[in-house]
């Protein structure tokens, strides 16, 4: 049976000085997909300013604001409805030779076509020693290595709000061995790809009814490219594989091309932005 | 040494180890710059000093200057023009030209591929890593189809004469190649000073860059468009190149823009004007991609467009050049062209390159290490001659500190054998005499959806230091007027 989920996303801005031009891109819309469909929009601004659909530099939609007068305050009210099958993530089978998934790993054509998600980047770069934080064990499966190493981050950082933002680097991450669902997802990324499985970060939201953490803003996890599976999503602030709480909107190589938010404000002085989610289900 | 009996060029200077322009290795003038050698020999150097003083005032009252950065006082100066020009022959000049567009050609299947199937890459012809590894490589071009399957629309592409009388390529430019204005600029000066010799020589326009630019630009319009509009942005007149911008925009008969001038809506791209929003197809951008546009990239940039990338993502406007052209301008890549040649055109090569050696590479960093004194290293990602060391310059500390940033990050620094550039007789003003000075050539190439143009013609900059051998305008060189005569 499929579920309906509806989400609603808030944001409110609000601005010391007035605002006289500014534009913002949303990237909060769920992604269309073998398992989400029909998604319906309804999207406002306090501003009844003109919204605009468009796409990012990836191909996903996006949503745009550029109101044409000024103002010191600004809410925006989104709301998506759609349908989503059951997912059931150990619906796979691992090939027994599990050396023929490896030796794919070292393909020279398979580096060349995922390079996009084995590259380290700003948000991904570990430092020497810290690629050894985690080495696959050859002698079981690439997922049962992926598996693991979900595990391990699970251990490794305690789920904390408040103590990294953004742009904390990874290598301040590692040693205060705190964050966020995003910090989670970095160091999966950074540790699966220096084993050299191409993998994605991921942003969408998270329907925590069932006791999963997260914050009460848009949650990420992880996709790894396994040979002969295909992409398989990993989330290891909850120690689980993605299922059909995981409602996807993007992905990309880190958090800098899913950023929900972007925006772009020519204003003096501080400015405060305040999100919230709410995801809501039934069968 | 000798000198040469003619009253300007009395006390000219010729070292016999550098390749004179003018005279063969007897100390002969050459046949094609015999009649020029006579005209101005027919002045006194008091003369040449009263019109080289006009010329030089001339450019300053047009506005046609530029800013050196790398120093904290900054200020706008002219491009020293020299009088006394360069004529390259048309056998010579079909080399040049035919060279420059092979290049160009096999840039633009190069940057396709590698933005597609990327075969050169599957067939290790180039490694990956030099591709993924380039700050100017855009994930998002991936898939992408330029209108008109084109990237490199404009190139500048840096030759010189070596010794051995053959031209080499130094650097293909395909970001924002600039220089093309002072090309015409020159020659105007050329013709106001001294109208005569142009009698007497058979040379190729100039002046029809902007007609060719303004063609190839239409040619690559957006589907269904019928005529489109073309707009030139300029990050605005505190660029450098600014002079450049409004000529070339000016002499097509479009607007100069500033990013501030255009918007986005619904994915199309419109120009703000007195008469209300006008449609924008092609766009001849002159900022860098890091800023044209602050939602995809640099999101401090104010130079861009809010929203402009997804429009050209959707095929509704045209940026020339494409964005993510830059990786093939790399130093690294440029080391590989003559693979590349051979890869998408099965060619050999018509111009030469460089031999380079790569410090990514073990045993080629350390020849480069060993052999530093003799090599030029290079930064492979720094434009305008910024970062090079020239090894037989060095002392003995500087080389030590080379080696030392060398070995720190390899795969910043390429190097190569030091080329000995041609020398062309240039006037000097603290001397008050002409004397030898290193040249190059920039030549400006056109490709566009059936349709290339190189410019007959070309910037032939003067490196105005003795012996110095980098041209860059923003290390202080010159240039000349650049003749190249009809068959």
């Amino acid at each position: 049976m499929p579920r309906e989920f509806e989400i609603t996303y808030n944001a409110k801005n609000i601005y010391d000085d007035w605002v006289y031009d500014a534009h913002w891109q949303f990237l909060i819309i769920p992604v269309e997909n073998e398992n989400q469909h029909e998604v319906e929009i309804e999207f406002s601004n306090s501003l009844f300013a003109n919204t605009e659909y468009s796409i990012n530099g990836y191909g996903f939609k996006t949503l745009r604001v550029h109101p044409k007068k000024k103002f010191k305050e600004i809410t925006f009210e989104a709301k998506f409805k759609f349908s989503k099958e059951e997912v059931d993530p150990y619906n796979f089978k691992i090939n027994p030779d599990i050396s023929l998934a490896y030796n794919e790993l070292h393909n020279s054509d398979f580096k060349i076509i995922h390079e996009r998600f084995l590259k380290s980047t700003p948000f991904t770069s570990l430092e020497n020693k810290q690629e050894e934080l985690f080495k696959f064990d050859n002698s079981i499966s690439i997922f049962d290595n992926l598996e693991a190493l979900n595990l391990f981050i699970f251990k490794y950082i305690k789920f904390t709000a408040g103590v990294t933002e953004v742009g904390t680097p990874l290598k301040q991450i590692i040693a205060k061995k705190k964050g966020v669902c995003q910090d989670f997802t970095h160091l999966f990324c950074a540790l699966a790809r220096n084993n050299g499985v191409p993998t994605r970060y991921v942003s969408g939201y998270l329907d925590q009814d069932s006791g999963y953490v997260g914050d009460s803003q848009m949650h990420a996890w992880a996709e790894a490219y396994i040979p002969e599976i295909g992409w398989k999503g990993f989330d290891p602030t909850n120690n689980i594989l993605a299922n059909t709480n995981h409602i996807k909107v993007c992905y990309g190589k880190d958090y800098n091309d899913c950023a929900p938010l972007k925006g772009i404000i020519h204003s003096q002085g501080r400015n405060k932005t305040i999100h919230t989610v709410t995801v809501e289900s039934q069968q | 040494m000798e000198n040469i009996e003619n009253q300007i060029f009395s006390s000219y200077q010729r070292n016999p180890d550098l390749y004179d322009e003018i005279h063969d290795k007897k100390g002969k003038v050459k046949e094609i710059y015999q009649k020029l050698f006579n005209l101005y020999g027919e002045h006194t150097i008091n003369d040449y000093v009263s019109l080289n003083n006009k010329a030089k005032a001339s450019f300053f009252n047009q506005g046609i200057t530029f800013q050196v950065y790398g120093d904290n006082n900054v200020q706008e100066k002219i491009f020293p023009f020299d009088l006394f020009p360069r004529i390259i022959d048309p056998e010579e000049w079909d080399i040049i030209e035919r060279g420059s567009i092979q290049r160009s050609k096999a840039l633009n299947l190069f940057l396709w591929d590698i933005y597609h199937d990327k075969k050169i890459l599957k067939d290790k012809i180039v490694p990956i890593e030099l591709i993924t590894s380039s700050a100017n490589y855009l994930d998002q071009m991936n898939g992408v189809n330029p209108p008109g399957g084109i990237y490199n629309h404009i190139s500048g592409t840096d030759i010189i004469k070596h010794n051995d009388g053959k031209y080499y390529v130094l650097e293909d430019n395909i970001r924002c190649p600039s220089g093309v204005s002072y090309v015409i600029c020159n020659r105007t000066a050329l013709k106001k000073a001294l109208f005569g010799v142009f009698n007497h020589y058979q040379t190729h326009t100039v002046t029809n860059y902007a007609e060719n630019l303004l063609e190839l630009l239409e040619s690559v319009k957006p589907k269904g468009v019928d005529i489109p509009n073309v707009v030139v942005i300029t990050p605005g007149m505190y660029n450098s190149a600014f002079y450049e911008h409004s000529y070339l925009a000016k002499t097509m008969g479009v607007e100069l823009v500033e990013g501030r001038d255009l918007f986005v809506e619904n994915d199309f791209v419109y120009m703000k004007t007195i008469k209300g929003p006008e449609k924008v197809d092609v766009i001849y951008r002159r900022i860098d991609d890091q800023f044209i546009d602050p939602l995809e990239f640099n999101p401090d940039s104010v130079l861009g467009v809010p929203g402009l990338f997804a429009a050209y993502k959707k095929g509704n406007v045209t940026l020339a050049n494409a964005p993510g052209t830059g990786v093939a301008d790399d130093k690294a890549v440029y080391t590989y062209m003559p693979q590349i040649i051979k890869y998408y055109l099965d060619q050999e090569p018509i111009l030469n390159n460089v031999h380079t050696y790569h410090c990514s590479r073990p045993d080629e960093l350390k020849y480069v290490l060993e052999h530093i004194h003799e090599l030029v290293i290079k930064p492979v990602d720094e434009a305008g001659g910024y970062g090079i060391s020239i090894g037989n310059r060095l002392s003995k500390q500087e080389i030590e500190k080379v080696k030392a940033e060398v070995k720190a990050s390899p795969r910043k620094y390429v190097a190569q054998p030091i080329m000995s550039l041609s020398v062309h007789p240039t006037y000097i003003d603290d001397t008050e005499s002409f004397e030898q000075r290193h040249v190059d050539l920039r030549t400006f190439t056109v490709l566009g959806k059936d349709k290339e143009f190189v410019l007959k013609g070309g910037l032939t900059r003067v490196a105005l230091k003795k012996g110095n051998l980098i041209v860059n305008s923003s290390q202080g060189g010159g240039s000349k007027d650049t003749w190249v005569l009809k068959k």
